[in-house]
C-alpha cells in the first residue's frame, strides 16, 4: 500500500514539475526599463558616521597585496575621504573570486579590479554596474581598445562597464649579457644593430639549435605550449582569432582561420628545438630561474613577473660573486624586453629568405568596476576616479612595474617605461588581440591547451607523428584538421549543453 | 559437480549469473503482478479504514478532527496543548511561507532580476530550497498528526482497561523508558533530514530543471525540463559515447584499484607478521609515513616526478635511454597505470593498518592443525586467512571500492586540463566524477552534473548493495562468532 502511495504521489509531482514555471507571469515581470540606469551616481556622495562609517570592500589582485601598493591606496583614499567616514578596506578575497556567486548574497566586493575577459563575463547577469563616462576622470586618456575591451552592448545601447589600469601582453624577454661575442659579424645580417633572433623568429630558430649545440644544457628561446595565453598568438599571428565579429560572435570560432595551420607549424618546429619540457609546464615552473642560471636565452613572459626574473636573475649574479649593487645594476642592464619576434610569412622557419609578418599576441587588460549589488555607488565611484588617477597609475608603475593603460601616465612612467611604451605602441598598431570579453571565453582554455599539447608533442612522438611529414617538414593537412576539431571542441563547450 | 545437469552443491559462478539473468523477465512479471494486486486492494484497504474509523470512540475521532483535541477530552491537558500549538504553529507556517513556498517550487520564480536597476527578482535555486523544506515540514506535520491519532487511540484503550489516564509527567516519562528510542532519535533523524536528505532531494530535482550554463551566467530563472538531461546524456551522441567510455573505465579503475590496495596491503601485513622479518616496527613505519602525507601533495609531487623534465626522464636520459612523455596527451595507458601506483601508494598502507589489526585476532591453532592435515602455505592463505580477512572487512572494502569509484583527486591532480579525442569535455583517464566536475563546476552545467550523479549513485549502490548481500560479512554473520 505504501509503495503504491508513493508511486502515485512522485507520479503526481512529475506533471507540475513538467508543466509549470511561473507561466506568463515571467514575461510580464520582464519588461524592464534602464532609463534610471545612471541615477544611482547623481547626487552628493554618501556619508557615514564617525559611530557608524560607510566601508567599501575592495577586491585587489595578490601582487598588489604583497607588494604594498593596496594598503598604500586604500590609506591615501581613506585620508582623502575622512571626513565623509568612508573607508575603503581590502576585501580578503581570492583575486580571482566569482561576483557572480558572491555579489547576489551580499558577499561580494563593492570594488573590484580584474581582468577584462572575467569582469566583462558579469555583463550578461548585470553583476556590475554600467559606469557613468562623464564622471569619469581618466575616461579620456584610455586608447580606443581599451575603451572597446570594456564597452558592452545590450539592446541597442553601449554601455561602459571597467576602467583599464594595466596592459599586459607576452613579450621576449632575453639575457644582454648572452649574447655571443660575435652577434654583430655573424648574427646581425640586416647590419641594424639588433641581434636576428629578437627581430626574427627564423634567426631565433637558429639560434635556438646553434646554442644548444654548443651545450645540450643550454637552448636559445624556450616555452611551455600548453599555455594557450601564450600560444594563441602563433595562430592570430597568420589570420586566427577567437571569436567573430571583433570577439563578439560566440558561434563564429576561429581558430583555423585564414592560415592558422602555419602559426600551428611555428609550434611545432619551435617545439623541436626546445625539450620535452615545452610539452607541460615544465618550462614554465623552471622559467624564470633557468633564465637566471643563462640556460635559456629568451623566453616570453608577461611585465607582472617581471620582479620574479629579475630578483631570480639577481640572486644568480651575487652567487657568481657581484656585491647586492652591481647585481641590480646588471640584471637592470641586462634583462630586456621586446615585442615578439616577426614570423615567416611562409610559415618555414628554416628559411633565410623571405618576407615577414610582424606577431600578434593575446593580451588583455585589467580594471577597476563596480558591483552592482553595493550599496554605496557614490562612494564606490570616488573609490574608482581615486585608483585610476594619473598619480595612482604611476605609482602603480613604481611598484609593480605594470603598464599604464592611461596614455598620459603610459608616457611618463619610469619602471620598464620601454615595455610600457611598446605595449602602447602594440595596442595602437593592432599587434595585440585582446582576450574576448564574452561568456564563451571560458570555454576555449582546455580545448587549446589541449591542441598546442597535441602538437608540442609531436618532435617527442618516438613513432606515429601527427603533424610532421617524413620529411621533417610540418604536416599542415593534419594541422589544419586539428585546429579544426579544436574549434568544434570549443563550440561544442559552449553550446551543445546551453 | 555436475552430473547431467544436475549440480551436486552451488552451480558455477556463471551459471549462477546466466540463471540471474534469465530470470529477469519472471521477476519482472512478478513485480508487477504484485503491484497490480496491490491497486486492487486499495478499494478494500480504504473501506476497512472508514470502518475504522466510524467505529473509533470520540476521542480519537476529535484527534483526527483536530490535532491534540482527542487528548484534552481525555483530559491530558498538557500533551493536547502541545499537540495543539505545534497544529497553529504548522498552519501559522503555511500561511506565512509554506503555502508560498510550496507555489513556488512548482514556478521557479517570476519576477527577473536586474541588479542594474537594484531589483533583487526571485532566486529559484532557493525557492526550489525552501519548496523541499515546505514538503518536508508538511510530511513531518502528517507523522506528528498520525502519531497523534495513534496517542488518544492507546490512552483510550489504556483507560478503558481500567486505569487511570496518564499524566504528563507520566508521558514524559515514557519518553525516557518505554519510547526512548524515539527520543533519542529525534536530534540525529532530523540532523539526517537537514543535512543529508534534504541536498540529496535538492540534487535529484535539479536535474529536472535547466539550471546551468547561461542561467547561471545570466542570472536567469530556473524551469523545470521533466527528463531533458537524461535524453540528452543518452541520446546526444557524443555525450553518451563519453559516458560509456567513462564508465567503462571508471569500473576497471575501481575493480583494479581496490584489489590493488587491498592485496598490497594485506601482502604487506602478512610479510610484516612473518617471524623472521627483523625491526617490524620501523619497517610498518614507512607506509605509514606515506598515508600521513596530504593526499594532493603526494600526488603533486608524482606529477612532477612523471613530468617530461622530472627526475624519473632524467635517470632514464642519464642511463641512455630516451624519456617518455608519462602523461601526455596519448599516454592513455602509462597515465592509468601511474593512476593506480599513486593511489596504491596513498591507499595501501591503510590496508595494511587494517590488515594488520584483524592478522591479530586469527587464532594460530587454525595454521597448526592445517600444517598437520598436510596444507600448503597458499592453501593456508585461501582457505584461512583470505576468508577470515574478507568476512571482517567486506564493509571496509565496499567503502574502498566506493573511495576509488568516485576518486577524483587521482586524475585530477596527475592528468587534469586536458580533452582527449572522442571523449567530450574529459580525457581518456578521466572518471566520472571528474567528469561531472568538468560539466558541473567548471562549465557551470548544475542540472546535467546532477543527472549524471543520480546515475552514479544508481551504479555505486547497486553494486554496493549486490556485494554486500552476496558477501559473507552478510549472509554468514555467526560464521566466525
Amino acid at each position: 500500500m505504501k509503495k503504491a502511495i508513493s508511486a502515485l504521489l512522485c507520479g503526481a509531482l512529475v506533471v507540475p514539475l513538467v508543466a509549470c514555471n511561473g507561466g506568463g507571469l515571467r514575461e510580464k515581470y520582464a519588461q524592464q526599463s534602464l532609463e534610471k540606469l545612471y541615477e544611482r551616481f547623481e547626487g552628493d556622495i554618501e556619508r557615514g558616521t564617525a559611530a557608524k562609517p560607510i566601508t567599501l570592500h575592495v577586491l585587489e589582485n595578490d601582487t598588489a597585496k604583497k607588494s604594498g601598493y593596496l594598503k598604500e591606496l586604500l590609506d591615501g583614499f581613506n585620508k582623502m575621504y575622512a571626513e565623509y567616514h568612508i573607508v575603503a578596506i581590502d576585501a580578503n578575497q581570492d583575486q580571482f573570486s566569482d561576483l557572480a556567486e558572491n555579489g547576489p548574497y551580499g558577499y561580494g566586493p563593492d570594488v573590484l579590479y580584474q581582468a577584462n575577459d572575467i569582469l566583462m563575463r558579469y555583463c550578461d547577469g548585470k553583476h556590475i554596474i554600467p559606469l557613468p563616462i562623464e564622471k569619469l576622470d581618466a575616461y579620456e586618456y584610455l586608447p580606443d581598445l581599451v575603451k572597446d575591451t570594456y564597452t558592452y552592448s545590450l539592446g541597442g545601447h553601449d554601455y561602459f562597464m571597467g576602467v583599464g589600469v594595466n596592459m599586459q601582453a607576452p613579450m621576449l624577454y632575453y639575457r644582454k649579457d648572452l649574447l655571443p661575442e660575435n652577434w654583430e659579424t655573424e648574427w646581425d645580417a640586416d647590419g641594424n644593430g639588433v641581434f636576428d633572433p629578437i627581430e626574427d623568429m627564423r634567426a631565433m630558430y637558429r639560434w635556438s639549435i646553434a646554442r644548444n649545440a654548443a651545450n645540450s644544457d643550454q637552448y636559445g628561446f624556450m616555452q611551455s605550449y600548453d599555455d594557450p595565453y601564450f600560444s594563441c598568438g602563433y595562430l592570430f599571428s597568420y589570420g586566427a582569432y577567437v571569436f567573430g565579429d571583433d570577439n563578439t560572435d560566440m558561434s563564429d570560432i576561429g581558430f583555423d582561420a585564414a592560415n592558422a595551420e602555419l602559426g600551428a607549424g611555428i609550434i611545432l618546429q619551435l617545439a623541436g628545438v626546445m625539450n620535452s619540457g615545452c610539452v607541460d609546464n615544465s618550462i614554465t615552473v623552471a622559467r624564470e630561474s633557468e633564465f637566471a642560471r643563462g640556460s635559456y636565452f629568451a623566453v616570453p613572459n608577461t611585465q607582472d613577473m617581471y620582479g620574479t626574473l629579475f630578483s631570480e636573475t639577481v640572486a644568480a649574479y651575487r652567487k657568481q660573486g657581484m656585491t647586492a649593487a652591481e647585481a641590480n645594476a646588471a640584471a637592470n642592464e641586462n634583462i630586456c624586453a621586446v615585442p615578439m619576434p616577426d614570423l615567416p610569412v611562409s610559415g618555414d622557419l628554416t628559411e633565410t629568405e623571405g618576407d615577414t609578418i610582424e606577431s600578434i599576441v593575446m593580451g588583455g587588460v585589467s580594471a577597476y568596476a563596480i558591483s552592482s549589488y553595493t550599496e554605496y555607488p557614490k562612494a564606490s565611484l570616488a573609490f574608482l576616479n581615486y585608483a585610476t588617477s594619473y598619480e595612482q597609475a604611476l605609482r602603480r608603475n613604481e611598484v609593480l612595474g605594470i603598464a599604464p593603460a592611461r596614455s598620459d601616465a603610459n608616457a611618463d612612467c619610469t619602471v620598464q617605461a620601454d615595455v610600457a611604451h611598446s605595449l602602447l605602441d602594440m595596442y595602437n598598431d593592432n599587434r595585440i588581440s585582446v582576450m574576448p570579453s564574452v561568456s564563451g571565453v571560458s570555454q576555449i582554455w582546455t580545448p587549446l591547451a589541449t591542441a598546442f599539447t597535441e602538437i608540442a608533442t609531436d618532435p617527442y612522438r618516438p613513432g606515429g607523428k601527427k603533424f610532421t611529414k617524413q620529411d621533417g617538414r610540418p604536416n599542415y593537412v593534419t594541422l589544419n584538421a586539428l585546429l579544426d576539431d579544436l574549434c568544434d571542441n570549443i563550440y561544442n563547450a559552449i553550446y551543445t549543453l546551453a | 559437480m555436475e552430473t547431467d545437469n544436475i549440480y551436486h552443491g552451488r552451480p558455477p559462478f556463471f551459471k549462477r549469473v546466466g540463471q540471474w539473468f534469465k530470470a529477469i523477465p519472471h521477476r519482472f512479471n512478478a513485480y508487477w503482478r504484485g503491484v497490480g494486486k496491490k491497486f486492487a486492494g486499495i478499494p478494500k484497504k480504504i473501506a476497512a479504514r472508514a470502518h475504522i474509523t466510524k467505529t473509533s470512540p470520540k476521542p480519537v475521532k476529535a484527534s483526527m478532527f483536530l490535532m491534540g483535541l482527542g487528548q484534552l477530552m481525555q483530559k491530558q491537558i498538557v500533551k493536547g496543548i502541545l499537540f495543539l500549538l505545534m497544529f497553529a504553529a504548522y498552519v501559522v507556517y503555511m500561511a506565512l511561507a509554506g503555502g508560498r513556498a510550496m507555489y513556488d517550487f512548482f514556478s521557479l520564480g517570476i519576477i527577473l532580476a536586474n541588479p542594474w536597476l537594484g531589483i533583487k527578482g526571485d532566486n529559484s535555486v532557493v525557492m526550489m530550497l525552501l519548496g523541499i523544506l515546505a514538503f518536508i515540514l508538511t510530511g513531518f506535520y502528517i507523522a506528528v498528526h498520525l502519531a497523534n491519532i495513534r496517542d488518544a487511540r492507546r490512552t483510550y484503550e489504556f483507560v478503558a482497561r481500567g486505569n487511570p489516564t496518564p499524566n504528563f509527567k507520566q508521558s514524559l516519562g515514557s519518553m525516557f523508558d518505554k519510547y526512548f528510542y524515539v527520543t533519542a532519535l529525534v536530534l540525529p533523524v532530523v540532523g539526517v533530514f537537514v543535512f543529508n536528505i534534504l541536498p540529496i532531494i535538492f540534487m535529484i530535482f535539479l536535474a529536472f530543471t535547466d539550471y546551468g550554463g547561461e542561467v547561471v551566467t545570466t542570472g536567469a530563472l530556473v524551469s523545470w525540463v521533466g527528463f531533458a538531461n537524461f535524453k540528452r546524456l543518452f541520446s546526444m551522441s557524443g555525450l553518451g559515447s563519453t559516458f560509456v567510455k567513462i564508465l567503462g573505465w571508471n569500473l576497471i579503475w575501481a575493480v583494479m584499484s581496490t584489489a590493488l590496495n587491498y592485496f598490497g596491503g594485506l601482502g604487506i601485513a602478512l610479510l610484516l607478521n612473518k617471524k623472521i622479518v627483523k625491526a617490524k616496527k620501523i619497517w610498518r613505519a614507512f607506509p605509514v609515513l606515506a598515508y600521513a602525507v596530504p593526499g594532493f601533495i603526494t600526488l603533486l609531487a608524482f606529477k612532477f616526478m612523471f613530468s617530461n623534465q622530472g627526475p624519473i626522464n632524467y635517470y632514464i636520459e642519464q642511463w641512455g635511454g630516451v624519456g617518455k612523455l608519462f602523461l601526455g596527451v596519448d599516454s592513455k595507458w602509462s597515465a592509468r597505470l601511474i593512476g593506480w601506483i599513486v593511489n596504491g601508494w596513498l591507499s595501501v598502507p591503510s590496508s595494511m593498518l587494517l590488515a594488520t589489526g584483524i592478522l591479530a585476532n586469527l587464532n594460530p591453532d587454525l595454521y597448526e592443525a592445517a600444517k598437520i592435515d598436510g596444507a600448503s602455505v597458499w592453501t593456508q592463505f585461501v582457505k584461512i586467512t583470505l576468508p577470515f580477512v574478507i568476512f571482517a572487512t567486506t564493509p571496509v572494502l565496499i567503502g574502498q571500492f566506493m573511495g576509488n569509484f568516485n576518486n577524483f583527486g587521482v586524475f585530477y591532480f596527475l592528468r587534469g586540463g586536458i580533452y582527449c579525442d572522442g571523449y567530450f569535455l574529459a580525457s581518456d583517464t578521466d572518471l566520472l566524477i571528474n567528469w561531472l566536475y568538468n560539466l558541473s563546476i567548471n562549465k557551470n552545467y548544475y542540472s546535467l552534473g546532477a543527472a549524471i550523479s543520480i546515475i552514479i549513485f544508481i551504479i555505486s549502490a547497486v553494486i554496493s548493495l549486490f556485494v554486500y548481500v552476496k558477501s559473507p560479512s552478510y549472509s554468514k554473520e555467526d560464521m566466525y562468532r
